[in-house]
Formats: C-alpha cells, structure tokens, sequence
C-alpha cells in the first residue's frame, strides 16, 4: 500500500479478477512516489487545484485503484484520472463508492497496454489559501512612491506539502459548493432526495488515513529556513488566462502545515503619485475630507505589466532624516486591472477642512393653482464652503454636493477659479487646490432648487 | 452485503378441492433467478424497475408471493405483466396480506402445468441519477472539450447485479450497483465545441457606480455553446447538472475557472454556462437627466393628475482586457415608455427589459446614451 508523501490519500492498486459485485483485492501494487505536484492556489475561495503526476503500472486489461482521502480537506467528487500520453489507451471507466465505506473509492481503469503508465491525477481541496500584500512608501514630497507587492500562501489544510510547482490565481470564481463541505459530505455525492439510510446500512470508516510522518520541529525549521533563503533568486511569472491571472513561483515549494510563505512579486520605484483630497458627505460623513492616493497601473507610473491583486496596502512616508518612515495608514485596494487608475483611500484627515454652511435662504417665484393654492416655488440657498489646508504642502481637494432632485441651478461665486463638473443629474463637483497653510478659502455657490410646478415651468 | 434484499416466492396451490377455503400450501418452488433487469432513470422523480422471471406454474390457481422487506419500493406501482404463456392464463386477484406490509400476493389461474415468462415493474425510491460536466477550455476562449459523466446513486435497500441501465436518450448499458454505493461513470465527451464568451451587466442587480462600492464590482461571464449537429452536439437534450469548467494553461495543465449548474438544454438550444465575475471590464452608469413633461390636470386645473418625464441615461464601459469584450446591458424600463434616442442598437427582451450588445475593442472605453419617455405618470399622493 502506498502513501502520499504530499497528501495521505491512500493508493492501492489491484488487477481486477472479479467483475462483480464482490471486489477482491489481489495482485497488490505498489506505486512508486509521484513525480510532480503541482498546486493552484485561489483566494477569493478556499480552494486549491493540486495536479499529481505520477507512473502507475498497468496491466493489459482491467485494473482497479483504490483510493481514501479519509481526515483530508479533498473534494472527493472533483478527482480525476488522465493518461495523457496514451489518452487513447488508458481510460477511468468508472468510480465507484462502495457501501458501508467512508473517504474510500475505487476506480476501474482499462489499459489497452501493460507497463510503467504516467498518469496525472487531479483534485481540489481547501485549507491552503494566498493573500497579495502591499507596502507602499511616500517620498517626503509626496509626488513619488515606491511600491512592493507580496504573495503571502498559508497552509492550514492540516497537511504538510513537499516541494511542489505553486501557482495563485487572482480572480473572483464561481463556485456552487464549498470545497471543504464536500470533503466532509458521505456520501460523496449526496442522497437522493428524500433519502434516508436504511437500518443496516450504517456506513462504517474503513481504515482511515495513515498517520503523517512526525518530523520534528527542529528538522521543519531547518526546512522552511532553506526554502526562505533560497527565495531571494525566485521569480514569479505572470499571465493571464480569461479572467483570471496566474502567478507562477519559480521552482518549487515546501510548505508546511500551519505555516505560511510570504514572497515578493514585484517592487517598483519612483511611482508619480496624485495626492487628493474628497469630501463628499454622502459617502463619507460631514466630519471631514478623506485623503486619497491616484496613480495609474501603466507603465507611465513603472507599472502595468500585471493587474493589480486586491489585499491590504500598508503606506508609510519617508521622512528627510536618516531613511526614518511615518506611518500614514492601511488600506484594503480592490483589484486592479491593467491600466486602471487606482485610487486608494487613507481615510479621513484633520489637515484639510471642508465645512458647508447655509449662509442665507429664501424662496420666490411662488405660483399658484385655481383655488390659491401653492403650486410651485423656488429655494435659493447662498452656500459657503469653508475650507482650510493646514499642511505644508498643497492640496488638491475635490468636493461632491448632492442635491434632492434633478431640477436645480447653480451660480458660481465670480472669483471661483477651480473647476465645476456636473456628475449625473442631482450631483455636482468643486475641484481646487488649496496652497499650504491655507487658514480659510471660502467657496460661494448659490443654488436654486425648482419645487412643484417651477420645474415645468424653468425646464 | 446483501445479494438480494427482497424475496420472490412463489408457492403454488393446485385446486383440487373445490372449497377455495380450504387452500393450502403445498408446495414451495425454489426461487427463480431473475433476468434482464432493466433499470429505467428516464424521468428523474421516480426510477422504474423492470425485471423478467419464468414461473412454472401447475394447473388450477397459483399464488406468488412477492416480498420486498427493506428495499424502498412503492407498493401501489407495482406491476405483473405476463409475456410469455403457451396457454392463456388469468390474473385473479392481488392481495396485501395484514401480517407482512411490505409483501403482496397475486393469484394466477393457469388451465395447465406450463412456464410463463413475466416482467414485473414497479417505482423504487432512493435510487437515481445525476449527471455531471466537466469542460476543458482551449486557451483563446473559442473551443471547449465537454465530457459528461452519470453519477449513479442507489440507497434503494436493493442491490442491483448485473442489470442494464437506461437513460431517456442513448444507447442502454450494463453495469452494476449496490445498495449504499454511489458510482460515476463517463457518458459522453465532445470535442472542439465552439463557443462564444459574454459579459453581463444587469443594470437591475449590479450598482451603478463601483466606485461607490469601495471593492469591484464584478462583471458575470459566460461561456455559451448551441446543442446542435453542426457545432458539435445535438444528438439529444443536455440533462441539467453541475459543470466544472477548466481552461488550458498552455503550459500542459489546467486552471480552474469556474462551475455552474448547466439547465437542461434541449437540442437546438444554446446552454449558458457561467464561471464568475470579470474584474477587467468596468461598467458605469449613471443618470444624467430627468425632464417633466406634458402634465395633465383635473376639471378644476388645481392638481397635476397625469404627467410624462424624459430620463436620460449614461453607461459608460471600460475594457481593460486585450481583447474584444462583448457585453450585454440589461436595462430596466417603467411599464410605460418609448424610446426617444440611443447611441447604440437595443431590442426589447420583455416591456421591462431593453437590451443593449455591444462589443468594446481591446483596451477601449464606450459610452451608450439612450433617453426615454416615460409616459402616463401618475403622482404619488
């Protein structure tokens, strides 16, 4: 009986003598280890396909291979068997999953030849996960960035993984069931509907999972400090497969149970950054702007080779003496695709004021209807938006106003050299900057909302 | 593990006394072996049994007894149908007996000693079929592998040796399953299915402005292929079942790329099979007007009882893809509307549903306009 050293599923493999309802295991076989494995983390499921090269040898015929994932995180209904250099010759016929057997199924595999067959086995399981992390470091000026990105992958699906192929994929799958629910579901397809075990039919664990072998701690620290210095040659290879991207880690990787890896991606330097400033109440509240960061992920700003991988972007500020950092914030950035700006949100800031005030309300233009009733009027609101920027250096400020409906006029103060943009039909926006240390810029705007039958009437 | 979970007897009387009264057993045959059992898994609420046996009966009245203790069959759907008889003989009667629930007893009057063949059908609960997909994608996304694999379950209580299987389409085959166990097996595989790849923004569902959002908002994807001879298929319906979708690396292994639960997909149907969200393709939408018009009022003019509005709208989508994107908008409509003008063809998928397609180039943004009249409003009081 063979074990994985990767994974303690349990391969056996047998001719197959009795084609009938009474599997007998004879002509043990035992497989000798894999050749390759192969893992493709996802993150944005707990799911990971791992991909096992490995030489079964065959005989002429039937044969049978059992295998048991019995106290493992496998998808039982997602193995799979292939030949693919004699994809004509050797076929899995069937699977089966016996009664009164639990984590255990055999396979019938019919081989057109005899002989030593590589074959590659796949299957998902969960418990292994990958995040991107970021690093993002301000110069003191605020006009460049440097920017890193790591692949972090952890392992918590209670198994260790020898060097293997690792692969993350960034995107958002579909998926219908959980991987770690049906590695627990018996049996592996479910019942029928309706169904219930009949009296007798308990189904009864047979065997189990053979114990992992203990490796001492010692000897896993030893072993996860070697791959650790050996990760400062490693590459990832980048590509995109439809909407998804594949990062590819140079060589292979031990990962053990309970630990994780943390690898950089890429690192680029001198990005031209935009500094904002938005205050828009709906969104954010009335208690101040939030400060942003824009850069683009194109190669104008050293980047753009990849999309971006959302996860947690931790940003510091060089400060002129001695490489010192100041710590400006964290922020979780949503995937990015080649080319798209990216607007990172460092939240709200005491530095830089916006405070609407009413200044001055009155209503006009009243109509009214046959009976002397008010059928329509205008709101005239003279606004005030004091703003304040007490830094040293400039900011750029961008502020959003809503309105309750679309039916409205604005008149701009004459002295308002920013820019004003009407985004959709009740929101408008106010672009400035304001020069460092600025007590008190105040923007004037008066508006003019058409109530009842005003807005036929003004439209 | 049980050979067979239910027990066909039959014991046979002859009547050679006249009083039926005084029947007694007399005689019991030894079980006979049954033959050609056909397991039909044509109509997935119920899975019909159908299995042939030779009775030697005598001369007079025979009784079988047909027992089925354990095994989930439905007692009102069984069926004794007789195929062979050199002489004609007569079902009399089908008793329940009070002492054994699960058991029945046909009475057969047969005019001399002979052997008939009889088939005998009924419904067995807990044992079906699902059907299940797997799909290989070629690597520029205008292929696909399909394979289909038929998963057998039974947890019938009966164990079913050597039987042929038929599904509503295919040829039958023969295979075998306990009760308790669960088989998969493949069914059929096509090669080279062309499809074509579709993103989906349903203006219903989806926000408008993923910025607001604060993460992305996913764009739907899906693959559709037709179930037709002249791209691949259509030698029958697709049965609906859960697909796992998987792309060619191009490096001699897979990625996955998704599942779906594929409907059941009759020939010449397209079958629909999404993966998950594109986050390279970024829809905005956004409502740039809103226009009173044509107010109507009452007898009096005090209040305004009816009136139009023309509504504008913005849709602007952005491909960050390198290749052409084409995408579905689905925009919802008022009950009442006409179109006044839009940049972009569109047709009427229902009165509530216009549907834009249109296709992005590679690393292009478009913007669709379109306004509106939305007749016949009614203010709300």
């Amino acid at each position: 009986m063979f074990k994985f050293n990767f994974k303690p599923f349990v391969i056996t493999l047998f001719s197959l003598s009795l084609p009938t309802l009474g599997h007998a295991k004879i002509d043990l076989v035992t497989l000798p280890n894999r050749d390759q494995v192969q893992l493709t983390i996802y993150n944005a499921a707990d799911l990971t396909l791992v991909r096992e090269q490995r030489t079964l040898t065959l005989t002429q015929g039937l044969n049978r291979l059992e295998f048991s994932w019995a106290g493992t995180l496998i998808d039982p209904t997602s193995v799979q068997l292939e030949a693919p250099q004699h994809s004509d010759q050797v076929k899995l016929l069937e699977v089966s999953y016996p009664p009164n057997i639990t984590g255990s199924a055999l396979w019938k595999i019919d081989s057109k030849i005899a002989g030593e067959i590589p074959v590659e086995i796949t299957f998902f399981t969960s418990g292994l996960s990958w995040q991107s992390v970021y690093m993002a470091t301000l110069s003191s000026d605020e006009k460049t960035m440097q920017l890193e990105n790591y692949v972090r992958v952890d392992n918590n699906s209670g198994e260790d993984y020898a060097p293997a192929q690792t692969r993350v994929v960034v995107g958002k799958i579909q998926l219908l069931d959980e991987i770690a629910e049906l590695a627990r579901r018996q049996p592996p397809y479910g019942m029928p509907s309706g169904a219930l075990l009949l009296g007798g039919e308990t189904l009864v664990a047979k065997g189990g999972l053979e114990e992992d072998s203990k490796m001492k701690l010692q000897s896993r620290r030893a072993e996860v400090f070697d791959a650790v210095t050996a990760l400062s040659a490693k590459e990832i290879v980048k590509e995109g497969l439809s909407e998804y991207f594949l990062y590819t880690i140079e060589g292979t990787e031990t990962i053990l149970n309970g630990w994780g890896k943390r690898l950089r991606s890429f690192a680029a330097t001198d990005i031209p950054i935009r500094t904002w400033y938005r205050y828009d109440e709906q969104r954010y509240g009335s208690n101040g702007p939030q400060q942003f960061l824009f850069f683009n992920n194109d190669e104008t700003h050293h980047l753009g080779k990849t999309p971006l991988p959302d996860g947690n972007v931790t940003v510091y500020r060089q400060l002129p003496e001695h490489q010192h950092l100041t710590y400006i914030g964290e922020v979780y950035t949503q995937y990015i695709p080649i080319e798209q700006e990216v607007e990172l949100n460092l939240g709200q800031t005491q530095q830089v004021k916006v405070a609407p005030v009413l200044m001055n309300y009155h209503t006009e233009n009243y109509l009214f209807d046959q009976k002397g009733y008010v059928s329509g009027f205008d709101r005239v609101q003279h606004w005030q938006l004091k703003l304040a920027n007490y830094r040293n250096l400039p900011a750029n400020l961008e502020i959003f106003q809503h309105f309750p409906h679309a039916y409205w006029n604005i008149d701009q103060a004459t002295d308002f050299t920013g820019q004003f943009e009407k985004v959709d039909l009740d929101t408008v926006k106010y672009t400035l900057t304001l020069p460092p240390q600025t007590k008190e810029y105040l923007l004037n705007y008066t508006l003019t909302l058409f109530e009842g039958e005003r807005q036929v009437q003004v439209h | 593990m049980k050979r067979h979970t239910y027990v066909l007897t039959y014991l046979i009387f002859s009547l050679l006394l006249p009083a039926p009264a005084a029947w007694a057993r007399i005689k019991l045959v030894a079980l006979p072996e049954r033959e050609a059992t056909v397991v039909r898994l044509d109509n997935p609420a119920a899975t019909l049994l159908e299995e042939e046996r030779v009775l030697t009966l005598q001369t007079g009245i025979n009784q079988i007894d047909f027992a089925w203790k354990g095994v989930q069959i439905r007692p009102n759907s069984i069926r004794l149908t007789i195929l062979e008889q050199p002489a004609p003989v007569t079902l009399l009667t089908v008793s329940y007996p009070a002492a054994e629930p699960e058991s029945l007893g046909w009475e057969i009057a047969s005019p001399s000693g002979q052997q008939i063949r009889v088939r005998i059908s009924y419904l067995l609960n807990n044992i079906d079929r699902l059907v299940t997909y797997q799909a290989i994608v070629r690597k520029d996304e205008t292929a696909l592998n399909l394979a289909s694999f038929l998963v057998l379950r039974n947890f019938s209580g009966e164990n079913l040796p050597s039987s042929r299987f038929q599904l509503d389409y295919g040829e039958a085959f023969d295979s075998e399953i306990l009760t308790g166990e669960t088989k998969r097996m493949q069914f059929f595989a096509a090669t080279d299915l062309p499809i074509k790849k579709h993103f989906t923004f349903d203006a219903a569902i989806l926000p408008w402005d993923p910025k607001q959002v604060g993460d992305n908002v996913g764009i739907p994807v899906h693959y559709e292929l037709q179930n037709t001879t002249d791209q691949g298929l259509g030698q029958h319906a697709l049965w609906e079942g859960k697909t796992r979708l998987y792309s060619d690396d191009g490096h001699h292994s897979t990625i996955f790329l998704g599942e779906d639960q594929a409907e059941f997909t009759p020939v010449g149907q397209p079958l629909k099979l999404t993966i998950g969200d594109s986050r390279e393709v970024v829809v905005t939408q956004r409502q740039m007007g809103q226009q009173r018009l044509n107010e109507r009022r009452n007898q009096k003019g005090n209040d305004v009882v009816l009136y139009d509005s023309e509504e504008s709208m913005q849709v602007e989508i952005e491909n960050f893809k390198e290749q052409v994107a084409v995408v579905t908008l689905k925009e919802p409509m008022p009950e009442e509307w006409e179109m006044k003008e839009s940049s972009h063809p569109h047709k009427r998928e229902h009165n509530q549903q216009i549907i834009f397609e249109v296709e992005i180039p590679a690393k292009q943004k478009t913007v669709v306009n379109y306004s509106y009249y939305r007749r016949n409003v009614r203010p709300v009081n």
